[in-house]
This record gives structure tokens, C-alpha cells and sequence, in this order.
């Protein structure tokens, strides 16, 4: 909210120098925005000129070459595309030499063929104001060559942020408050003459010929009447006002309507009688396909949750937002009604959210208007009209309703507030503060504290707490020495398990990587095809490339590849740890996921060779992670990848489903036709681990000790020839099994291991040989060679029998 | 030892074994002296021919021999094999040539951040408390006493699930909308409604706004959430708090204030500013850091805990706000480009 300090000033004393609010207001909760009044700005070079002559260019239609008066000897030649000016009126002009904000340097140039010796300025362009359509009119002749900010002061305005619980800030009286209760300087209120009585029916004192309330977003309207006004631009010191909160003055009745708007909070809106269909106003939700053309030029669709002003015949205004061009008063206008009304905030804040019109009236309604201020709101403006536009006030009004909040008073007791503080409050610091804002206070033990109706928001003892602090200040507050626990809480578990795995990564050489959980719905469906897209669509996404949220972190962390090594960088190792969403046969699943992926290319040489990653040495890092977090490996036989995208056949598998075993694990190389596309040199390898973190509440039982042999192993090599599709592991489980069922008791077998693959010669083309390294040992001894032999010759026997392996020779 | 032939032998021996090179030829070598028909082993069988008193000598005189020639076949092998070793390990190396890998494992700096935030709240009995990503307007707005038509409820503001969207993991208040949260505050309610005060929390998370990713804004970002509920816990407490959160972060020289301000979920509320005397550009101005407040007795209310016995602040701060202004980092795209020349000026661990 834009506020001028000098309008501020008609409410309340200020300190000196008046600027010491900007430091004063953010500590009383309302924010001041900063300028970028940077060095590099300086409006030295900007002074008033007086347009002598206005002549089209002969080049360009829209263009017109002017002769301007800046105070030097000769008048200046400026080329200027405004359309909004006349020769005899002042405008700003930038000299060569001036910098306007932004960082604009003006020179002499030529344009279009003509030269031009400066430029005119609109407000926007010098940051004095908004308006951004036409030249900066100066009103009231300004000598000529004199310094724009010397005419114009810029400094005496500040922008205001409010925060959504203050809608009574939204106002210079409303922030005049603050400053008084601050500075505890009385506000001065505007006094009011009018004294129409209320009527709840269109009688004859009324310009209307009925007023009917339906809609219950609206407790409470009033409608006021003003005979034979003269519409015309507005006295100078209006438009000063107007234009210092970075408003474009209209006309006299419009200028005061938003004057009080921006004085009081209380938007109002007025009516030319004529244009009133039957001068009867209803104030009714939109009918379904209703439509208005707002003062803005828009035509909008109305919808029946909307509710509008409306004549006999049509919707006038949208309530409480904008008016339509229909009902707008213009030169003509002689006969006014004027609306002053409370209406729903979320009423209001709904429909200029559908409506996408935000409105300084919308952004009052929204936050909840004083009650108590419609009907003195009404009474000033139409003071204001009758002062300066004429006219004579009808002596009654009609009031509809009935104002929906009151004061209302809260009891507090002083300990309460010493408790919540820290500090010792004596009842009197608290009656005091309290009536600084203010409220009223009676008695000591309760205390009542009676809450004007402009702070809608303070309504319980912990409000009044907030209030004693802000006045009473919060930045000389002391923290207090709080106590540390002996005894603190375990971290969530998943917490702890993804920071362990991070740095397991960064141990196994691994960059960490951070990308967007918002993909785009491309994206999904050529990584995830079997993904019901619709599973993971946001229902209202902003921008296209943002549309679902990840199924995976593979897509980001290839991408990051890619961006690395395009850019010749050399990082190819990249993991991340963050929340993935598949669906699941119940619903939706939000997933821990861990995933780490490389690619062999690499931007730059080494003088060295490095080895080479594979589908096995990338399995050696999934097991290394899984044993650092502590996780177990799903059960079961790692399963190859056939047509699952992302991975490539037969370069991939995965173990486990994370909607069954809640861990699920994928690995190998990425579709090579996928990686493709993000121009990528070489095949990714890639590891994801899912994790539902429900597998992560259950607390592990610590872990039982099993006595083992401290005599040496005897060691026997197993070769045998197997179906080639047959998994290695399942014939390595089915031959440890064996050997467990086949050697005696107080014999142990070391877990089997596979040293050895062979397919090709003197093996059949569907055959293939694996070759196993058994160790078996005795509790008590060494193994004898006769042990050793017989036993491994039960072994070759039962393997013979209860396989189809052959014993290769 | 005078016997002339064993004096021989023994020179034999000596002159033979610089010849020997490696392993194999050493054992044959070795042989024509030590083996079955070595010299030695010859000239021992002439024992027979030695008169019985002479034998004594004899034999002593060959045990020296043999003594001697092992002991130089054993040198020899020591040092064959130790050039063996050598050669094993191949040149000699050049320790200012680049390691083979260039893998250089790193953090991301927002983790980075997320760490030295919760190492600090640890000393302090603080310790971390997770939620989901995808909500409820329940857990996320509701019960953080956030009314219905709140702006920052808008569809403007929040990112929404349609209607039919189901989640078989996320725990719904009835059947309001999913969502993904806007802030971590939901954590506050999950973690209230499933632990009882004393509690102290510190919940780090990601959190998503419906902006269009420029310099200072991101689709996604990153929060850490603070919660602090016990008996008779005052806005002091919470300044104290706050005071030692950042003073281990930015130094012994910050200084603090809270400033008042709004959130529905906590009253009264405040900003935290902070002035730091070495912070480049913005050394020496009050920068705004974190919102805070008193948790609303609204919202305790609403996880049934009793806010007459208890009383609590929380606090929520950036982490891609403080990472920036710590390193003095200017375009918040940086975090999730994750391009090398930016993460290795951060990816130390310490």
C-alpha cells in the first residue's frame, strides 16, 4: 500500500524528520518497502518544461517533434511517441546527462532522422508514480527549469506492506493510529457535517426508487442520494493526493470516492442516478451466463457464487471489486447515489480471485472493513462532493442490515501475560499500553479490555499479549538462558538413513545433486510408460514443464549429466536423495529414493587409464551402500529387465517391489534410446533404491552371535555345466543347499562362491559352466584329506542326483 | 678350512652367483653344488677314502664349506628376489603426476546448510522430525488454524491434487484435498498429534509454491521447520533460542531483534532480523531471516494438547535463503542446475 506522508500528517503529529517512520512502523508489524535509490539514479537532469509547439514527425505517424522550454536560452527539440499532451502544458524533461531509474541514460540522439535533445517523462518512468500511460502532467505551473524534485517530492511516500490480520492499516487513518499509538499523539478524525438519518426503505428523500438486500454475503448496505452535482476535474490539492499514492486523477466525484477509500479504508462506490435502470438497486448473487464490461475494458463471466450491484436490468458492479462501464459516472453525471457497504470478505476475496481482478476496493473488502466506519466514510464523502463538486444531500439514507461486528470485550489476567513474556508486567505497563491502541481497560483483576470494532482480529487473551508487545517494543528483548534436555529424542528414522547413505555415496566418489520434483508430463511418459499418467498430474500446474510430480530421480539425474558433460565438465558421478511418487495397487505411494548414476565418457583424458564401471561394480556399490544404511537386500533372485523402460534389456534387472517388500531395487544401464535423447555420449549406468518409509518404523532386534570354527577350511573347486538361461544364483543356492543337507554334523560350509563363468568351446551352444569354490571345516579339527574326499564325494553324488547339472570334468 | 678342493668349490660358488638372475637359474645353479651331484655333495662321498682320524676333519671342514656356499646361495636369493619385488612394482614413480580416478565425491550445499542447521539445534536437544511432501489442506492450512479462504489457500498459491487423487501412505484428517505443502509447518501438526510435550523438533523438508522459478524464486525449495513445546515457555525462551541458533551461524558479532508480524499458526509473531558486520553487500543492515511466534493455543488445541499447562514457539527459516546468504550466492537456479563449477566450491564436507 502506497502512503504519503504528507496526507499522513492531516491525521497525526509526526516526528521530525518525519522519515524516522521507516524505521518506526516495521517494528510496529507494518513492513516499509525499500527503493533502489541507488547512486546510479539522479533526477538532477530532470526539470519542468512547458511544450511551446507540437508537430507531427515527418518520418513516423506516431512520433510528434516538439519545441520545449527547459529553461535555457533556446527552447529544446524533443522527439516524443506520447499522445496525452497539448503545447502550453509542463511536463518533466530529462536533459542529456540525466540517469533515470532503472539505469536509463538520456543523450542527444536522433530518431527517426529528427534530432532530439532530452526526453519528457511519464510518472512511471521517474518512479514519482504509476501511471505509465501518457507524459506527467504537472499540474498547478511549476516554474520552468526548476529541479522535478523540487516540485514533485518523491521521499514522502512510502510503500506499506500489511500484513493479511491489519485490514484496518489499510488506510492513512488506520496507519495514523499506529503512528499515535506509538508516538501517544492524539489522531485527529475529520470532522463530518452531514447528518442524514437512516430509513430502511427508498422514500421519497431518496434519489432511489427501491433498495433490496438479497444476498447474505451482504448484512449490511447503505445507499446514499446527492442532487446536482457538477462533474470537473478535481481542486489541485485532491489531485496532489491522488496522484502522491500513485493514482491518475479521473474527476471531482470518482477522485473523492477514492480519497475516502484510501483516508478512511471504507471503499464506496458512486452511481449516475440515470444510468440506474428503474433507480432500483438489488443486491443479488450473478445469474448463470450473466456477463459485465468492467471499468477496465474486460468483459467477464459471471457466476451465481458472485455477487453484484445490479439495477432492474443488469449487473452494475461486481460487489465490493469494480464497476461496470455502464454505471460510470462522467461529464454528465448530475444526480449520485452512493453505496457504502460491508460486505463478506471471502465473498469478495473468492471472486476477485476467480475474476483475477484485484482491486484496491477487493483488497479492503478481503481483509474486513470497519463496520463502524461505512456510514462515516459515506457522511465525509458526500462532504467532500457537496464542498466541491455541489449538489444537495438527500436528509435520510437508506440503511439495509445491520453493522456485523461490534466492540467486544476480552478479561485478562496480568499473570497471563508474564507468563507468556518472561518478564515482570505490572497491570498498570498493561492498562496503558492497551489504551494506547485505543481499546478500553477497566479493573485489575480481571482486566477488561474492551477491542474497538477495527480490530476484528483481537479477540483473545493471546491478542492481547501480541498488542502489549508491539507497543511496549520487542527489539530490547532479552533471550533468557533456556535449559538443554538431558535426555533428546531420536531422529526420525528416515532422516538418519538417508544421511548415512549420503555419506556413503560421497564416499564411493559420488556427487550430490538437487533437481526440481515437478516434471512434465513428457517427460513421464517416455521414462515411465506403464505410469497412468493421471496418477501423478497436479491438479492445477502453472507451467507446462511442471505439470506431474517425479516418479523417479533417474530423469533429473541424467539431465544433470548431460548439462555437465555438454558443458565439458568433469563430473560424472551424481547421486541424489529425495522423495519419488508411484502409484501402488492401493493409491499413491510417497517414496524415499535413493539414486546414483555415472556414465563412462568423460570431457577429459587421463594420463591413466581408469577401469571401468560395469552392471558388477555398480552392484558392489548398491551392496556397500546397503550395508552402510543398514538396510537388507528384498528376498528373492535379482529379475532381468524385458521391455521395462527405463532400463535396457538385458543390461538391467531389479530386486524386489516397493509396494510389496516396501524396498524395491532397480540397476544396469539406462535405455540406451532414452539416454539418447539428452544427448548423452556413452550408455548411463544407473542404481535407484525405493523405500517405503513405513519399512523404516520397525526397530531392528540387535543382531544374535553365532559361535564359528577357529580351524582352517579344507577347499574343493565344483565345476558344473548348466542351462544357459539357467540364473547363476539359483544354481549356487540349489548347490549350497545341497552340500548343507549332504555333510555331517559339526561340519560347516562357507558361504559358495561363484569364481568362475564359461560358455563356448567343448560346451554345447544352450550350455554354460559355472565354477564354485566350497570351503567346509570342522568345529573341533582340521579336516583330514580322507575326511575331505569322502565327504566331497557324497556331495558330486547327491548334486548328480537331485540335478539336472552335469559334473564337468 | 686348508682342503685345497673345498677352497674351490667354494670360489666356484662365489664366482658363479653374480651370473644368477632369476629364480630358476638360481636353482640350478644351485645344484651343481648342493644337489645330488653337485660338487659338494661329491667330494663328500669321498669321505670312504679318509682315514678314520681324519674324519672328524674332514666332515667339519665340509659342514663349513656347505655353510658357507648355502649361506651365498641364500643371499643371492634374497637379493634376486627382492629385484623380483621390484620389478613387480614396476617404474619408479612420479608422486606430482594426477590421481587415476577423478572422482571427487561431494555434498550439495543445500544439504550442506541443512547439516550445520541441525548440528546446532542438536546441541540445543533439538533433533529431527520428517513428514511427507504431499499433504492435506488439513495438516497443511486447518489445524495450523489457517481459515478457508486464506490467500494463501488459493489454487493462486498451492499446487493441488485433483480430487480423485488417492494416497495409500499419506494419513487424511477426512476427505479434504492432497497437496504438496507449502511450508513445513505440517510437520508441527503430524508430529504433535503422534508425540506428546516436552517436545523439541527440528524438521528440515521440501516444500513447493505455485511461482514460476526465476532468480529468488523456486518451484521447489527447501524449509527447516522448529518446534518448541513445553511448561511455561515465554517469548524470551524463544528469543534465547533463536539468539543461540545464530549466533553459531553467522558468528558472535550478529545481532538480533524480533520484529512483530502475522502467520495464523503461531501468537504473537514475529520476523527475526539480523545485522552481521561481514556479510559483503549486506554487512551492517538488518536483513529479515525467519518468521517465528508462539504456537497459537488454536493450534495446540487442535492436536489435543491443553494450552493452559502447555506453551511452546516455533520457527521456520529458508534453507536456500540462508545457504545464499552465507556464501553469498545470487541466483537460487544454481541449487537446481547443478552444474561442477558451482557445486565444487561447496561439496567439502566440512
Amino acid at each position: 500500500m502506497k502512503m504519503s506522508l504528507d496526507w499522513l500528517s492531516q491525521y497525526v503529529d509526526l516526528p521530525d524528520p518525519a522519515e524516522e517512520l521507516i524505521d518506526v512502523l516495521p517494528m510496529l508489524g507494518i513492513e516499509v518497502e525499500e527503493g533502489d535509490e541507488g547512486p546510479s539514479v539522479s533526477l538532477d537532469k530532470v526539470v519542468v518544461g512547458k511544450v511551446l509547439e507540437k508537430n507531427q514527425h515527418p518520418e513516423a505517424d506516431r512520433l510528434s517533434v516538439c519545441s520545449v522550454e527547459v529553461g535555457a536560452e533556446a527552447p529544446a527539440q524533443i522527439v516524443c511517441g506520447a499522445t496525452n499532451f497539448k503545447p502550453g502544458d509542463r511536463v518533466p524533461v530529462a536533459l542529456p546527462g540525466a540517469k533515470l531509474p532503472g539505469g536509463f541514460k538520456i543523450k542527444k540522439s536522433k530518431l527517426r532522422g529528427v534530432a532530439s535533445e532530452g526526453m519528457m517523462c511519464s510518472a512511471k518512468e521517474l518512479e514519482l508514480g504509476e501511471d505509465d500511460a501518457g507524459l506527467f502532467i504537472l499540474s498547478g505551473e511549476p516554474e520552468i527549469g526548476q529541479k522535478i524534485t523540487d516540485v514533485v517530492s518523491k521521499s514522502t511516500t512510502l510503500e506499506l506492506e500489511i500484513t493479511a490480520n491489519r485490514g484496518d492499516c489499510l488506510s492513512h487513518l488506520g496507519v495514523a493510529r499506529e503512528v499515535s499509538a506509538y508516538y501517544q499523539t492524539p489522531t485527529r478524525f475529520p470532522a463530518v457535517n452531514n447528518s442524514a438519518e437512516p430509513t430502511d426503505t427508498a422514500t421519497g428523500n431518496s434519489l432511489l426508487s427501491s433498495l433490496d438486500v438479497q444476498s447474505s454475503q451482504c448484512p449490511y448496505y447503505t445507499a446514499w442520494s446527492v442532487k446536482g452535482v457538477k462533474i470537473a476535474p478535481s481542486p489541485n490539492w485532491l489531485i496532489e493526493r491522488i496522484e502522491s499514492i500513485g493514482l491518475r486523477p479521473i474527476n471531482n466525484v470518482v477522485d473523492i470516492t477514492n480519497f475516502v477509500l484510501h483516508e478512511i479504508g471504507q471503499p464506496l462506490h458512486a452511481f449516475d442516478l440515470k444510468k440506474i435502470a428503474d433507480s432500483a438497486i438489488v443486491v443479488r448473487e450473478a445469474k448463470e451466463g450473466e456477463k459485465i464490461t468492467t471499468l477496465d475494458d474486460q468483459e467477464r463471466a459471471l457466476s451465481p457464487n458472485m455477487m453484484v450491484i445490479a439495477d432492474a436490468e443488469k449487473p452494475l458492479v461486481v460487489a465490493g471489486i469494480m464497476g461496470s462501464v455502464d454505471a460510470e459516472v462522467d461529464d454528465s453525471t448530475t444526480d449520485i447515489v452512493l453505496e457504502s457497504a460491508w460486505f463478506h470478505p471471502g465473498s469478495v476475496r473468492a471472486t476477485a480471485r476467480t475474476l483475477g481482478l484485484h482491486t484496491d476496493s477487493s483488497q479492503r473488502f478481503s481483509r474486513d472493513v470497519d463496520p463502524a466506519g461505512v456510514e462515516f466514510a459515506a457522511r465525509r464523502a458526500i462532504d467532500l462532493i457537496t464542498e466541491i463538486a455541489g449538489g444537495s444531500a438527500s436528509s435520510e439514507f437508506i440503511s439495509v442490515g445491520e453493522p456485523p461486528r461490534t466492540s467486544r470485550t476480552i478479561e485478562i489476567e496480568t499473570d497471563y501475560v508474564e507468563e507468556r513474556c518472561g518478564f515482570e508486567v505490572s497491570t498498570e505497563d498493561l492498562t496503558a499500553s492497551w489504551k494506547r491502541l485505543g481499546f478500553e481497560v477497566e479493573g485489575t483483576s480481571p482486566i477488561r479490555v474492551t477491542v474497538p470494532s477495527y480490530r476484528s482480529e483481537v479477540d483473545r487473551p493471546i491478542d492481547l499479549v501480541e498488542e502489549f508487545l508491539r507497543i511496549r517494543g520487542t527489539s530490547d528483548l532479552q533471550g533468557s538462558k533456556f535449559l538443554s534436555p538431558s535426555l533428546i529424542r531420536d531422529n526420525e528414522p528416515a532422516y538418519d538413513l538417508c544421511d548415512r547413505a549420503v555419506d556413503n555415496l560421497i564416499g564411493q566418489g559420488y556427487q550430490e545433486a538437487c533437481n526440481y520434483s515437478l516434471r512434465s508430463s513428457d517427460e513421464l511418459a517416455s521414462w515411465f510408460p506403464e505410469i497412468n499418467q493421471e496418477d501423478l498430474a497436479l491438479g492445477n500446474p502453472l507451467t507446462a514443464d511442471h505439470t506431474h510430480i517425479r516418479a523417479s530421480l533417474l530423469p533429473g539425474l541424467v539431465e544433470v549429466l548431460a548439462h555437465n558433460q555438454k558443458n565439458l565438465n568433469d563430473l560424472n558421478h551424481l547421486f541424489e536423495i529425495g522423495r519419488v511418487f508411484q502409484p501402488g495397487p492401493r493409491g499413491n505411494a510417497e517414496l524415499i529414493s535413493i539414486a546414483w548414476v555415472n556414465t563412462q565418457a568423460n570431457s577429459r583424458k587421463n594420463w591413466k587409464e581408469e577401469e571401468s564401471s560395469d552392471f558388477f561394480s555398480l552392484k558392489n556399490s548398491l551392496e556397500r551402500l546397503l550395508h552402510a544404511v543398514g538396510l537388507n537386500a528384498p528376498k528373492g533372485l535379482w529379475q532381468s529387465t524385458e521391455d521395462q523402460l527405463p532400463w535396457q534389456n538385458g543390461y538391467a534387472a531389479t530386486l524386489g517391489d516397493v509396494h510389496r517388500n516396501k524396498l524395491g531395487i532397480g540397476l544396469g544401464t539406462l535405455s540406451l534410446n532414452l539416454t539418447k535423447k539428452y544427448d548423452l555420449k556413452g550408455a548411463v549406468l544407473a542404481v535407484e533404491i525405493l523405500i517405503d518409509p513405513v519399512l523404516l518404523a520397525k526397530q531392528k532386534k540387535p543382531h544374535p552371535f553365532s559361535s564359528f570354527s577357529t580351524f582352517p577350511p579344507a577347499i574343493k573347486d565344483l565345476s558344473l555345466v548348466v542351462e544357459k538361461t539357467e540364473p547363476a544364483e539359483a544354481v549356487r543356492e540349489k548347490v549350497q543347499e545341497i552340500i548343507h543337507q549332504t555333510i555331517a554334523d559339526g561340519i560347516s560350509l562357507d558361504p559358495v562362491i561363484i569364481f568362475d563363468v564359461f560358455s563356448g568351446k567343448g560346451l554345447s551352444v544352450d550350455k554354460k559352466s559355472i565354477a564354485f569354490s566350497l570351503r567346509i571345516r570342522a568345529s573341533d579339527r582340521t579336516l583330514g584329506e580322507k575326511e575331505v574326499n569322502n565327504t566331497f564325494e557324497k556331495i558330486l553324488e547327491a548334486i548328480g542326483s537331485q540335478t539336472p547339472y552335469e559334473l564337468r570334468k | 678350512m686348508e682342503n685345497p678342493d673345498l677352497q674351490k668349490i667354494v670360489a666356484d660358488a662365489e664366482s658363479s652367483l653374480p651370473d644368477v638372475s632369476n629364480k630358476p637359474q638360481w636353482e640350478q645353479t644351485k645344484a651343481t653344488f648342493l644337489g645330488p651331484n653337485g660338487s659338494l655333495t661329491q667330494f663328500a662321498k669321498g669321505i670312504g677314502a679318509v682315514a678314520k682320524e681324519d674324519r672328524p676333519a674332514f666332515g667339519k671342514a665340509l659342514n663349513q664349506a656347505k655353510g658357507i656356499v648355502e649361506s651365498l646361495f641364500q643371499n643371492r636369493l634374497t637379493a634376486i628376489e627382492e629385484i623380483e619385488d621390484l620389478k613387480a612394482l614396476g617404474d619408479k614413480i612420479d608422486p606430482t603426476l594426477p590421481s587415476v580416478s577423478s572422482l571427487q565425491g561431494g555434498l550439495h550445499p543445500l544439504t550442506k546448510t541443512r547439516r550445520k542447521i541441525i548440528s546446532i539445534f542438536r546441541k540445543i536437544g533439538f533433533t529431527v522430525a520428517e513428514a511427507t511432501e504431499v499433504e492435506t489442506e488439513w495438516f497443511c492450512f486447518d489445524a495450523l488454524n489457517t481459515p478457508d479462504d486464506h490467500p494463501a489457500r488459493d489454487e493462486q498459491d498451492t499446487l493441488f491434487f485433483p480430487p480423485h487423487s488417492k494416497w495409500a501412505n499419506i494419513q487424511r484428517k477426512k476427505d479434504e484435498s492432497y497437496l504438496l505443502r507449502t511450508h513445513t509447518s505440517s510437520v508441527q501438526i503430524r508430529t504433535m498429534l503422534r508425540e506428546k510435550p516436552p517436545l523439541r523438533v527440528i524438521a528440515p523438508g521440501r516444500c513447493f509454491r505455485r511461482d514460476t522459478v526465476d532468480a529468488t524464486h523456486s518451484a521447489n525449495f527447501h524449509q527447516t521447520e522448529g518446534l518448541f513445546i513445553d511448561h511455561k515457555v515465554t517469548v524470551r525462551d524463544l528469543k534465547g533460542v533463536l539468539d543461540f541458533f545464530l549466533r553459531e551461524l553467522f558468528g558472535e558479532k550478529v545481532e538480533t531483534r524480533l520484529r512483530p508480524s502475522f502467520f495464523p499458526f503461531t501468537e504473537p509473531s514475529f520476523e527475526v532480523d539480523l545485522k552481521v558486520p561481514d556479510l559483503g553487500k549486506l554487512s551492517n543492515k538488518w536483513i529479515e531471516i525467519m518468521g517465528c511466534g508462539m504456537v497459537d493455543p488454536k493450534v495446540l488445541g487442535l492436536v489435543d494438547i491443553d494450552p493452559d499447562e502447555w506453551t511452546g514457539f516455533a520457527f521456520g527459516l529458508g534453507i536456500e535463503r540462508v545457504t545464499m546468504l552465507l556464501h553469498g550466492i545470487d541466483d537460487i537456479r544454481h541449487f537446481y542446475q547443478n552444474d561442477q563449477r558451482f557445486l565444487s566450491q561447496f561439496s567439502s564436507q566440512v
